[in-house]
């Protein structure tokens, strides 16, 4: 267990200093402002017949200048930028070993390899909660400036936020297969690219269920009515394919000759 | 103590054989150095022996003990493969702190005591990628010695150190070695290796194709007495009648190359002044390794 907490700890003193954690903050807090954004136009009729294609997206949505609604909308970023910000998080802290060089100096120490590998592997889930929670405060600001009405209990909102989190960081738990096996972050990058147009096309033909990257995005609400296509074995898909990712990881950090 | 005990370790990688049946043993205390050309199989060695690759054939034993996933004195070995790389954003304490966490050590004063041992203090809050080769070089090497190992895998210690850091690492070599430590060294700055090594083995072509001590290395280093005089071809027959092994060299030297010649050299500047011969110059040639190298792999080839 010691062990265990050292390694987090020396993966946190890794981090500390990454200009890519200010990069994911930043670009993840998009949604909060976006959202505020949304606010400001449809409270104000002329700026609403000025925006054109953003107020005809805002209509479509059904967006109201409300917590719900702006929550909705959080959720919803979840669902799908959370995919690529937290495949880009678990690309970086599993890939970054092999661009910096220092993958070698984590093969033959007294701390096991799982162990190195869990701490990575908690430190993507603290940094992806930490995303999540940190746009949760901008959109509390941002909604305390603008008066926002409460037209329901928040507690159901905030409810499928952090379940949409918690699906998002599953469906990125396989990403690290892909930066260990490819040796650097440019394999998941690739790969959590290509699952997010696979997702779009799977779910326009109907079997967006059964895809695990289109799970987090559905729950949020996203897809709109595909939501109803999720059921029980939707969820099952994601939570093996994220223990097969985890699993491999694992096996192949494990067993693979490391010549890099 | 045998540290380090290899048996008949082989790899492969596709059709390539990067190492072909090696065994060798290191004693504790020992600065072995290991010699291959690029590609000869070092780095395999060196990665087979830390756990990273796993040999088709063949076993390791460090400490006695058999090198399995379940080996647990991994505190007692220090490393460094191949160029050494930091973390870049991070000084050069923090690049340690995260080792000192990584190997659970107890004392962070370590951390400080190896940035001065490997004079790094005026570096120590200085980003690793703005550190110069020499001191990244130096960065690596703390990062092997900070927990004291007993036994230190090293490969190519002293690539891109200038002189003044080759002459400290070589001390620091000796000081750890005759504090009991163990060194297994790769290099291919082979007259380093020579000055620092007690045993040396040399690998060509995935195997190990000598493999002895510092001393035996001297017996079978080239030895010859090279002269010149003002008659060479006269010199050489009058070296040639008292049964001196004499040539003159396309470069106009005497070469002789017995071991009478060798061993009194002067007794030979003697007889050419006796025969009203002088000579100009009298040397001791001894071939250095770098020649005693490629002449045996050339040899095994």
């Amino acid at each position: 267990m010691k062990q265990q907490l050292f390694a987090v700890q020396a993966e946190l003193i890794k981090n500390r200093r990454s200009k890519i954690v200010w990069v994911t903050f930043i670009a993840f807090a998009l949604a909060p402002v976006m959202g505020g954004i949304f606010i400001l136009i449809i409270r104000d009729p002329e700026a609403l017949a000025k925006a054109g294609g953003l107020a005809a997206k805002v209509k479509a949505m059904g967006f109201q200048p409300s917590w719900n609604s702006y929550l909705s909308v959080l959720t919803q970023a979840v669902g799908v930028g959370g995919v690529l910000v937290s495949g880009f998080v678990a690309s970086w802290i599993f890939g970054r070993e092999y661009s910096d060089g220092t993958a070698k100096d984590l093969l033959s120490l007294p701390v096991s390899r799982t162990k190195i590998l869990n701490a990575k592997f908690i430190v993507y889930m603290i940094w992806s909660v930490a995303l999540v929670i940190s746009n949760l405060l901008i959109a509390f600001l941002i909604g305390t400036i603008l008066h926002l009405d409460l037209v329901e209990n928040i507690w159901r909102g905030l409810g499928e936020y952090f379940v949409t989190t918690v699906l998002t960081i599953l469906a990125g738990l396989p990403l690290a297969f892909f930066a260990i096996w490819g040796r650097g972050y440019l394999a998941p990058l690739g790969f959590v690219s290509l699952t997010i147009v696979i997702a779009q096309i799977i779910t326009a033909i109907g079997y967006g269920s059964f895809f695990p990257w289109a799970v987090p995005a559905l729950y949020s609400g996203a897809g709109g009515e595909y939501k109803a296509d999720l059921n029980s074995l939707s969820y099952l898909i994601l939570i093996v394919t994220s223990f097969a990712g985890y699993m491999a990881t694992i096996t192949y950090w494990k067993f693979a000759d490391h010549t890099k | 103590m045998q540290i380090v005990r290899t048996d008949a370790l082989s790899k492969r990688f596709g059709t390539t054989t990067a190492t072909d049946g090696i065994s060798i043993q290191v004693e504790q205390g020992e600065i072995y150095g290991f010699l291959g050309l690029n590609g000869a199989g070092k780095t395999t060695l060196i990665r087979i022996l830390l756990g990273m690759i796993k040999p088709d054939i063949g076993s390791v034993m460090l400490f006695g003990k058999l090198l399995t996933p379940g080996f647990d004195q991994w505190n007692d070995i220090g490393y460094m493969v191949e160029t050494p790389y930091a973390y870049p954003n991070l000084s050069v304490k923090e690049n340690l702190q995260v080792y000192n966490k990584l190997r659970g050590l107890k004392r962070s004063s370590l951390v400080d005591q190896v940035i001065e041992k490997l004079k790094l203090s005026n570096y120590r809050d200085v980003k690793a990628r703005l550190l110069s080769m020499g001191n990244q070089q130096r960065l690596g090497l703390a990062k092997a010695l900070m927990h004291q190992p007993k036994l230190l895998i090293l490969d190519e210690p002293i690539n891109g150190l200038d002189p003044e850091g080759i002459v400290e690492v070589r001390t620091l070599l000796k000081e750890l070695s005759k504090n009991g430590s163990t060194i297994f060294l790769s290099s291919h700055i082979l007259g380093e290796v020579a000055k620092v090594a007690n045993r040396i083995g040399i690998v060509h072509q995935g195997k190990l194709i000598k493999e002895l001590s510092i001393y035996e290395l001297n017996e079978q280093l080239l030895k010859k007495v090279i002269v010149q005089t003002n008659q060479n071809l006269k010199a050489v027959h009058e070296l040639a009648s008292v049964n001196h092994e004499a040539v003159l060299t396309e470069e106009g030297e005497i070469e002789i190359t017995d071991r009478a010649a060798i061993d009194h050299p002067e007794y030979i500047s003697k007889f050419l002044v006796e025969k009203d011969l002088p000579p100009k110059q009298v040397r001791l040639f001894t071939e250095d390794l770098e020649m005693y190298f490629l002449r045996t792999i050339r040899t095994k080839s």
